[in-house]
């Protein structure tokens, strides 16, 4: 498996840590041998549409293997405050790299 | 532009990226109760109406007949077509505007919207003034919870329409 992987943003929920047409490059071992912390900005499978992906913070470790997950446009974020708790196993990766435009 | 984003968008010409959405819904943001309200207070009028409408006797000629079935279609039709949209309406505060976190201060709230959502369709199915009435109740009772989350208060007071009954309006400073 190759650890990178790029993805262009959309939408405005992760405002102003990531603007819509920013990229970034996301690791996808970060967390072979650590949890996803506090704080982290992950990739994710989006729960309600697998699919498709979501980039939003690490909110909270819910549990061993879940996490809440947070956008940093509190009030426009569709995020764990509606889909409730995500799997880790649904974390694509960490982003490791953002190229803002 | 860094000189790394030019050559990400690139990369990307060549090899799409894939999308991360920092996902909103929209965002409009824009929620209020009253659309609901204002549908449930259609139903209830058209309920008034129909029963308030005189039906044709046994010696009714063919234009009373036809008159006041022309009527009765059109009440039926605006009272289908408006409990339909109040519950549109409510299923949308419900699923998009109400978070879990709402069900701390209103634990009541998904069986409020369940049974409002029933009776919304009690409402459409049948010519049922009650169903109606308590149609427009639950709009009210959701009315109240969603005013409360934008931290304003709300009155109950006659509505300014036809139907004359308790609405729960907001107060606004």
């Amino acid at each position: 498996m190759f650890p990178f992987r790029r993805f262009r943003v959309e939408d405005e929920s992760m405002r102003p840590t990531l603007e819509p047409g920013d990229y970034v490059l996301v690791n996808r071992w970060a967390y072979r041998f650590q949890s996803p912390k506090r704080g982290d900005l992950v990739v994710v499978q989006d729960p309600e549409a697998l699919d498709r992906f979501l980039v939003k913070r690490v909110a909270d470790a819910a549990g061993p293997s879940q996490v809440h997950l947070a956008g940093d446009n509190q009030p426009l974020s569709r995020d764990s405050r509606a889909f409730g708790p995500v799997s880790i196993n649904r974390i694509v990766g960490k982003v490791w790299i953002r190229l803002k435009r | 532009m860094s000189l790394l984003y030019s050559l990400a968008r690139l990369l990307d010409r060549i090899s799409p990226a894939r999308i991360a959405y920092a996902h909103c819904d929209i965002p409009c943001g824009i929620y209020d109760p009253h659309h609901a309200q204002l549908a449930a207070h259609t139903v209830v009028r058209m309920v008034d109406l129909i029963n308030q409408l005189e039906k044709p006797g046994p010696n009714a000629t063919a234009e009373q007949r036809q008159e006041y079935t022309n009527k009765l279609a059109r009440y039926i039709a605006t009272k289908e077509q408006h409990s339909e949209i109040a519950k549109s309406e409510l299923r949308i505060l419900w699923a998009d505007y109400f978070k879990p976190d709402h069900l701390k201060t209103f634990p009541e709230l998904h069986d409020t919207m369940w049974k409002a959502l029933k009776t919304a369709s009690k409402a459409r199915q049948e010519i049922n003034l009650q169903a109606a009435e308590d149609l427009l109740k639950a709009t009210n009772d959701i009315a109240s919870m969603f005013w409360k989350t934008k931290g304003l208060e709300t009155i109950t007071t006659k509505a300014p329409y036809p139907t004359e009954r308790q609405t729960v309006y907001p107060k606004f400073k």
